[in-house]
């Protein structure tokens, strides 16, 4: 039914043979044995390669903001202190887990493991490349909204069962943010819907091109402001600075996870450096054109035209290009994000309020419409195809 | 097998999460085994191939009504005694044995009606192939902007009613000082 | 194993979970967890036989209604309970007796 990555590998000669080979030995028909073995592999892959990355992503904050502040910066683990996140998680992972006496115990307990679903989950819609996500969903961005919000969940519980006034505080603080900035957030998605016209990520990504002008964020005026309206959103959604009301250092110790010690802090620190990937990825999927790459090199099509080499093995390297091309824009807006935190000062509450609801949603709202317009208007056309259009009619004229 | 086995847990996740809201005796702890149990109803709404409306389920649950409840318990938990100053109970009993026997004489009388209701179904199973799960997000769309069209508007209008009337009754209204 | 049976038995233990937390309790806000509850039972109800009796998506539809009339009503009657709970100090529900008689 969904494109998955079953259905990529399924393309090579070798699979094929396994499945008949396995079919023989064990006498009933392997295919949904092989292909759950093989979405098992990949899951482990995907989450592994997130954990890793979420866990690089605290080294990359540390080695940005000491650059940011002409400092050195992690130097002592491994080369350039690159190994720094691993001596952490084994820090982590050694000290002692408390629990305050006066906790839910229940709700203590479960709180960074809602988050830790929450963002895990997501995972299965993220595009990494035509052929590398783990499962198309028809309703791939609406799924990845819903399962994201169960974030808030987790960030209200862990303030609340804490019984500590400051962890009180800041669950209600991210609990608010992030229902909240959900709004605006979800008014620019829908907006990019219309113009994709499908809630698969494979549609949404598939509307676009490889060179810049084909991008959404640059198909009309309006999605250019939405791509920032989404990117506002997202960080306050993620609770990062400058909406780091959630964990405000300077008046709320550290917010929801004050009372929270050993790897279960891990697991709300790791929760969020991964959803700051996934929400960097959707940003990129939705306006940066996703995965695709120049001159439809993805494909591999011209590999195969030019070079002569196998199929398989051009369509395996246009993979390893949808890859790249999706990580580097991807750690490029998470570059911004932590660039972003170390530049500018923390919001008060009721600008952070004032912001999403004054100005962030009629702005979404204003986007919807005018994307509509649009869409009605030049027949879907992006506003380089009209210029291109228009100056080819001037030229032929003359 | 795939299939049955998620229709399983949906079903275990559903109904363990329905008896576990009946059976707390803490509020908030109720509150998110209803969470559990609506993302069970989610994962049997994808057994049916019923694709947007789990991930409506998903959206407008665990991220609007969950977090309203327990920011609502949490407004009204109270501090202190549990004594107001009418000496009345604050936070109200979860329910107590004369409750229950109260409830469950009813749960009998209704379960009753409704076994009686749904046996002929039970016992007049169409045993028709089932036809192929279908992508519905398209055709959802179409018949909502079509042949709904009314029920979409009035529904968006009591949307509308509902935020303004939800703004202006919790509003925190100014004290006349004397 | 998927049939409709065993979504009906499903939707129907639901329920009386919903009516069974509705009739016991004494707790404005848990009574509306049991609303929740009985809301879904319906729209469970109403998915299953649009799957397994016709296959057309009017029940789809009427589900996405029932979803969003239990957000609205989620929405207005817990700013019923914070409202009276300002106003006594309690949500027993008892306690809201003040138009009786």
């Amino acid at each position: 039914m969904n494109s998955t990555i079953f259905s990529y590998f399924s393309q090579s000669k070798e699979l094929s043979t396994i499945i008949s080979g396995l079919s023989k030995s064990l006498g009933f028909d392997a295919t949904s044995l092989v292909a759950f073995i093989v979405f098992a592999i990949a899951c482990l892959v995907v989450v592994g390669a997130l954990a890793t990355i979420g866990g690089l992503g605290t080294y990359a904050e540390r080695k940005i903001s000491a650059d940011l502040q002409a400092r050195q910066g992690p130097n002592r683990v491994g080369p350039y202190g690159i190994l720094q996140f691993l001596a952490d998680g084994v820090k982590m992972i050694l000290k002692e887990d408390i629990i305050p006496a006066n906790a839910d115990r229940f709700t203590f307990i479960l709180a960074p493991f809602l988050c830790m679903i929450g963002v895990f989950a997501t995972l299965a819609v993220v595009p990494f490349s035509s052929g590398f996500t783990l499962t198309d969903l028809n309703v791939g961005i609406f799924y990845l909204v819903g399962m994201a919000s169960l974030v808030g969940v987790g960030v209200f519980l862990g303030g609340y069962s804490s019984n500590s006034k400051w962890s009180m505080l800041g669950g209600m603080r991210g609990a608010s943010q992030i229902i909240s900035y959900e709004i605006p957030a979800t008014i620019t998605i829908i907006s990019i819907v219309l113009l994709a016209g499908g809630l698969s990520m494979g549609t949404l990504i598939g509307g676009q091109g490889g060179m810049p002008q084909e991008w959404y964020m640059f198909h009309n005026p309006f999605a250019f402001i939405g791509f920032f309206v989404y990117f506002i959103s997202a960080l306050a959604e993620t609770n990062r600075a400058p909406f780091d009301l959630p964990e405000a250092e300077s008046e709320l110790v550290s917010g929801y996870h004050t009372e929270y010690s050993g790897m279960r802090f891990g697991l709300f620190a790791l929760a969020e450096y991964i959803e700051v990937f996934v929400v960097c990825g959707v940003a990129t999927a939705l306006f940066l054109g996703g995965y695709k790459v120049p001159f439809e090199l993805g494909t591999g099509a011209i590999l195969v035209e030019k070079l002569g080499l196998d199929i398989m093995l051009a369509k395996n390297i246009g993979q390893v290009l949808e890859l790249g091309s999706f990580f580097t824009k991807t750690f490029a807006l998470y570059y911004v994000v932590i660039w972003v935190r170390w530049t500018l000062p923390r919001l008060r509450v009721d600008q952070l309020m004032t912001l999403c609801w004054k100005y962030l949603t009629p702005i979404a709202i204003f986007n919807l419409l005018g994307c509509a317009v649009w869409m009605y208007a030049f027949n879907g056309k992006s506003i380089y195809s009209l210029i291109f259009e228009t100056a080819s009619t001037v030229a032929g004229h003359h | 097998m795939f299939s049955n086995t998620l229709f399983m847990l949906s079903a275990a996740l559903t109904l363990g999460g329905a008896f576990a809201v009946v059976y707390s005796q803490n509020l908030m702890h109720a509150c998110i085994y209803l969470l559990a149990s609506l993302f069970g109803v989610a994962g049997l709404y994808a057994c049916i191939g019923a694709d947007f409306l789990a991930a409506t389920q998903l959206v407008v649950y665990a991220g609007g009504v969950v977090i309203l409840m327990l920011f609502a318990i949490m407004l009204t938990g109270g501090t202190g005694n549990k004594i107001n100053r009418y000496g009345l109970e604050k936070v109200a009993a979860m329910g107590n044995k004369k409750t229950y026997f109260t409830a469950g004489f009813a749960a009998v009388v209704t379960s009753l009606i409704i076994l009686k209701i749904i046996a002929s179904v039970l016992r007049a199973q169409p045993s028709k192939e089932l036809a192929a799960n279908q992508v519905t997000v398209e055709k959802l769309g179409t018949l909502l902007a079509t042949d709904h069209i009314l029920a979409f508007e009035i529904s968006s209008v009591m949307l509308l009613g509902a935020l303004v009337g939800a703004a202006i009754i919790s509003r925190p209204r100014k004290e006349k000082h004397d | 194993m998927i049939n409709l049976g065993s979504y009906l038995i499903i939707s129907f233990a639901l329920f009386i979970c919903g009516i069974l937390v509705m009739v016991a309790r004494k707790n404005i806000i848990a009574i509306l967890l049991g609303i929740e509850l009985i809301l879904n039972a319906s729209a469970l109800n109403f998915v299953a036989y649009t799957k397994f009796m016709n296959n057309n998506l009017d029940g789809h539809i009427m589900s996405l209604f029932i979803i969003v009339t239990a957000a609205a009503e989620a929405a207005v009657g817990l700013g019923i309970v914070i409202r009276f709970f300002q106003l006594r100090e309690s949500i027993h529900i008892d306690d809201a007796a003040t138009l009786q008689n």
